[in-house]
């Protein structure tokens, strides 16, 4: 049987009167990406920031298994990443912990996203899909056990969006669990997607 | 202890991308003082020179609340501010260095260059140590303070008229017992009692403000 990475018992978010989502409980395993999905304002990003400890539920509980914050990678709409900084020195300052092969991961990273031209370049002067792949590219940054991004497709052309399928199926296969949102179900032939409509 | 050096360094080498503004406190200092100058230049020279350092004061408590939105607002506007609640350990030794990085860079050139204006202005080489020291102690506190009204504010479009009304009646025990030490320096009083009463209230802020900071950004983000 697959451990659970994530367990949420019916969370609640109810905001001025009206109720965002109800009841919700869902089982997330280790090396799956739970994906959910649903309409606009159905409450898909405030359940992540539930998820990663931003938001409090007004009712229900998180249980995250054998996992301190500092393993969680967040990734919102705005990407977390300073406009005055070079997309390195970004990367840099992303990492968390006091890691000595910071240096290969971020060339690493810059390799697989096919950034290292990029990399002197101060955020600010890079496109919006190429600033989203530099916040993708932060999650390669550390040793993170969970993946949590927000609707990780948009702003991606389709061979970056490729890149960033490929470094999560590897990140599956070293028992990572990823959680993305999005505004459909998504079908994959290696059946590692769980999709939940919210 | 590498998160903490990692903000001190992240903080300054964006300041240093950011051009002239790290240096408008010290300008505005200086156009505040020059135009005081020019506006009691009628008035006797000995009461210049009382004037002189509480009118520093005065225009550094102002200075310090020009830039208080600016602590949390920049992270909050690119997103940063999610992960460093996210990823932080203990996240008041965070805030706190996030705090003192902002005031290092936005306060301390003032507090360095203040006593070196009054020194200028005629003021005794005594006074202006305490004007400095006073400043030194002080400033911290101010910070600290505005702090608290920044994270309160963090997600408000225009938050700097809301900051100054926060703060400045919070900004008015910090004034009174910098000005009464300065004042007392310059008659040659005791000023002890008051610069101890500064360092009391800069450890009291010191405790009080990483906490109050991180339930006002856990608000604010919510």
């Amino acid at each position: 049987m697959t451990p659970k990475a994530i367990e949420l018992k019916n969370i609640s978010l109810q905001r001025n009167e009206s109720i965002i989502f109800e009841n919700i409980s869902l089982d997330i395993n280790k090396s799956y990406i739970a994906n959910i999905f649903g309409r606009n304002g159905c409450g898909k990003t405030s359940l992540l920031k539930i998820i990663v400890g931003l938001t409090e539920a007004t009712s229900g509980s998180v249980t995250i298994n054998h996992v301190n914050a500092n393993d969680i990678a967040y990734i919102g709409h705005k990407f977390g990443i300073k406009d005055n900084l070079t997309v390195c020195e970004n990367l840099k300052y992303s990492n968390v912990t006091d890691n000595v092969e910071m240096e290969t991961r971020i060339e690493d990273a810059l390799n697989m996203y096919e950034m290292t031209h990029y990399k002197n370049i101060l955020v600010k002067q890079l496109s919006h899909g190429q600033q989203k792949k530099v916040s993708l590219m932060k999650t390669l940054m550390n040793n993170y056990s969970i993946w949590v991004i927000d609707e990780p497709y948009s702003a991606l052309d389709k061979k970056t969006i490729d890149i960033f399928n490929k470094t999560m199926y590897e990140f599956l296969s070293t028992d990572g669990t990823v959680i993305i949102t999005n505004h459909s179900e998504i079908n994959d032939n290696y059946n590692k997607v769980v999709n939940y409509k919210l | 202890m590498i998160k903490i050096v990692n903000i001190m360094s992240k903080e300054l080498l964006l300041a240093s991308r950011s051009g002239y503004e790290t240096f408008m406190p010290i300008v505005y200092l200086i156009l505040i003082m020059t135009f005081f100058n020019v506006a009691i230049s009628y008035v006797s020279n000995d009461i210049i020179v009382e004037l002189v350092p509480l009118m520093i004061w005065v225009s550094c408590l102002l200075i310090c609340i020009l830039n208080l939105e600016t602590v949390f607002k920049d992270d909050f506007d690119d997103g940063s501010l999610e992960l460093f609640i996210i990823h932080s350990g203990v996240i008041e030794f965070e805030i706190l260095a996030k705090i003192f990085a902002h005031w290092v860079l936005s306060n301390l050139p003032v507090v360095i260059i203040a006593p070196l204006i009054a020194l200028g202005l005629g003021v005794t080489a005594n006074t202006s140590l305490i004007l400095f020291l006073s400043l030194l102690v002080g400033t911290p506190s101010m910070s600290l303070i505005g702090a608290i009204a920044a994270a309160l504010t963090v997600s408000l479009r225009k938050n700097k008229i809301l900051i100054s009304l926060m703060v400045l009646p919070l900004y008015l025990p910090i004034l009174i017992f910098a000005t009464s030490a300065v004042s007392n320096s310059y008659f040659n009083l005791n000023y002890e009692t008051e610069l101890l009463m500064l360092v009391i209230l800069l450890l009291i802020f010191i405790l009080i403000a990483p906490l109050a900071c991180n339930k006002a950004l856990r608000i604010s983000l919510d």
